[in-house]
């Protein structure tokens, strides 16, 4: 370890004669590097954003509670307190006859006339409750065990689906991430390969000279990390500039869609992007000298 | 000390570079091998540097036995040997010093050593001019002397030089031999291979050994 600090300036500048001994190649590899990272950070603020927004919905998921009509007042707020207290339910809300009239003009809109045709408002009251999409089941089964709940209109179909959107997203992230990953695994290693052999000259003499083996190979470690960190930055940078104007055309189009605060996810993909590239450079780095180490003398 | 007992060296082909080899070499002394190419003085040289391991016999270096097993101790003692390369094996788009001071670096030297050593191992060989001067842009023979500077500034137990005569006429190549042996550590073993049989017919001092179809005749030339 006291000899690695002690070299720590000649294997920099090992790592930079490196590079700089296969340079254009050295470039196109961190220009695909960090495009691979880019597709990676897109990936993952999408996965982010949408997760985001799912995790919202899911969190304000309604179900609709309706009960007896000839219940008292008192005996309605001793239903909206046994609700409230499910776990899982987090918001309830009583909602009378005219106020769901109302809501219902409002989702016809022009339609609406049709409500004229009756003489009495045909809509009933009932309890709103926002619960969270993953306790649904066991809501309902509690809510099923309390008198008076005449039935509950639990939307289960939209609900469904939403969670399967949910796991689908969830599903397709961890699987791009996961191919991306490798990829960028796969070509931080090949490029180290590469390095090692054109390099092997250089690496024999020093075994020749009985250079112990994590001299002779840290200055190939930096070198795939500088790479790797410089597509990394790259990507950063391309994220950085692609989610401003994402976010610049969607907040001023579709503003109702709930994505998270701008600032968050950029800083959240800058350091994530370098956390990623340091480690994928170290690990692709460390494979492609393992899978190297041939005619060693 | 170095200790051969009857050793052989078959290469995958079937080739045997050298066959039934005895031989003792001690602390400080200087040896001359000499022969025609193809008759066994590389392959020697790669016995005791640990690039092969005898087939059959026994090889011991410094006590260190040259086993196929004993790799990593075998990469100790090159730490200890000073190579001297028949290609040089400079290494390229690094400076003199640069090559040099890669040699020491982990030998545990402190930097102000190794600059030291580095400078006088330069002004042995006559290249101090040349220190900051990339190696690609060096002539054969200052390339030589490059690579015998860096054996030197290791301060080696052991200098290993395969034919560092052979790009050289006659009186630089004399000059290279003086250099191996007079810019010594007297406690320094040296080893020379050479084809230049007419080399070393002056030297006065120190082992020559004449191969031939991978067979030893030692001869001693003078007292060390």
């Amino acid at each position: 370890m006291k000899n690695i600090i002690y070299n720590m300036g000649y294997f920099l500048k090992e790592a930079k004669t490196i590079i700089q001994l296969n340079l254009l190649s050295n470039v196109f590899s961190v220009l695909s590097t960090g495009l691979i990272f880019f597709i990676l950070a897109m990936v993952i603020s999408g996965w982010w954003a949408s997760s985001h927004v799912v995790e919202l919905i899911k969190d304000e998921a309604e179900i609709s509670v309706y009960y007896n009509e000839e219940l008292d007042n008192d005996r309605i707020l001793e239903l909206i307190k046994n609700i409230k207290a499910i776990h899982g339910v987090q918001k309830v809300r009583s909602v009378d006859a005219i106020e769901a009239y109302h809501r219902m003009e409002e989702i016809m809109g022009k339609d609406a006339k049709v409500l004229e045709i009756f003489d009495d408002n045909p809509f009933s009251p009932f309890i709103e409750a926002q619960i969270n999409l993953e306790e649904m089941n066991l809501v309902l089964e509690k809510l099923h065990e309390i008198q008076d709940i005449d039935h509950v209109r639990d939307n289960r179909a939209v609900l469904d689906r939403l969670k399967s959107i949910s796991s689908i997203v969830k599903f397709l992230g961890t699987l791009v991430v996961t191919a991306v990953g490798i990829s960028t695994l796969v070509i931080t290693a090949h490029i180290i390969r590469q390095g090692v052999y054109s390099n092997r000259e250089q690496i024999n003499t020093l075994r020749l000279l009985g250079a112990p083996e994590g001299f002779i190979v840290l200055p190939f470690l930096l070198e795939g990390l500088l790479l790797t960190l410089g597509g990394g930055v790259l990507a950063a940078a391309l994220a950085v500039f692609t989610l401003n104007n994402v976010y610049g055309q969607v907040v001023g189009q579709l503003p109702f869609i709930p994505l998270p605060a701008r600032e968050v996810l950029v800083s959240g993909i800058i350091v994530l992007m370098l956390l990623i590239s340091i480690t994928l450079g170290i690990l692709g780095s460390l494979f492609g000298l393992l899978t190297a180490r041939s005619n060693c003398v | 000390m170095i200790e051969a007992k009857d050793i052989c060296l078959k290469y995958p082909d079937g080739t045997m570079g050298l066959q039934n080899i005895d031989f003792k070499i001690e602390t400080g002394e200087v040896v001359y091998i000499t022969g025609p190419s193809g008759s066994g003085k590389t392959s020697i040289l790669k016995l005791l540097m640990g690039i092969e391991y005898p087939t059959t016999g026994s090889l011991k270096v410094f006590g260190q036995s040259m086993t196929k097993d004993k790799v990593m101790e075998i990469r100790r003692l090159r730490m200890i040997i000073g190579p001297v390369f028949q290609d040089f094996k400079l290494l390229k788009g690094r400076t003199v010093i640069e090559n040099i001071i890669l040699g020491m670096r982990f030998l545990g030297f402190s930097k102000k050593q190794m600059k030291k050593n580095a400078g006088s191992a330069l002004i042995k060989v006559g290249l101090e001019h040349k220190a900051l001067s990339l190696v690609d842009n060096l002539s054969l023979g200052e390339s030589q002397r490059i690579a015998i500077a860096r054996a030197l500034a290791r301060k080696p137990s052991l200098i290993i030089a395969d034919e560092p005569t052979g790009n050289l006429d006659k009186e630089n190549a004399l000059n290279i031999l003086e250099l191996l042996t007079l810019s010594k550590d007297p406690k320094t073993t040296v080893i020379i291979t050479t084809h230049a049989t007419h080399l070393i017919e002056d030297i006065k001092e120190g082992m020559r050994v004449q191969m031939d179809g991978g067979h030893i005749l030692c001869e001693r030339i003078g007292e060390v």
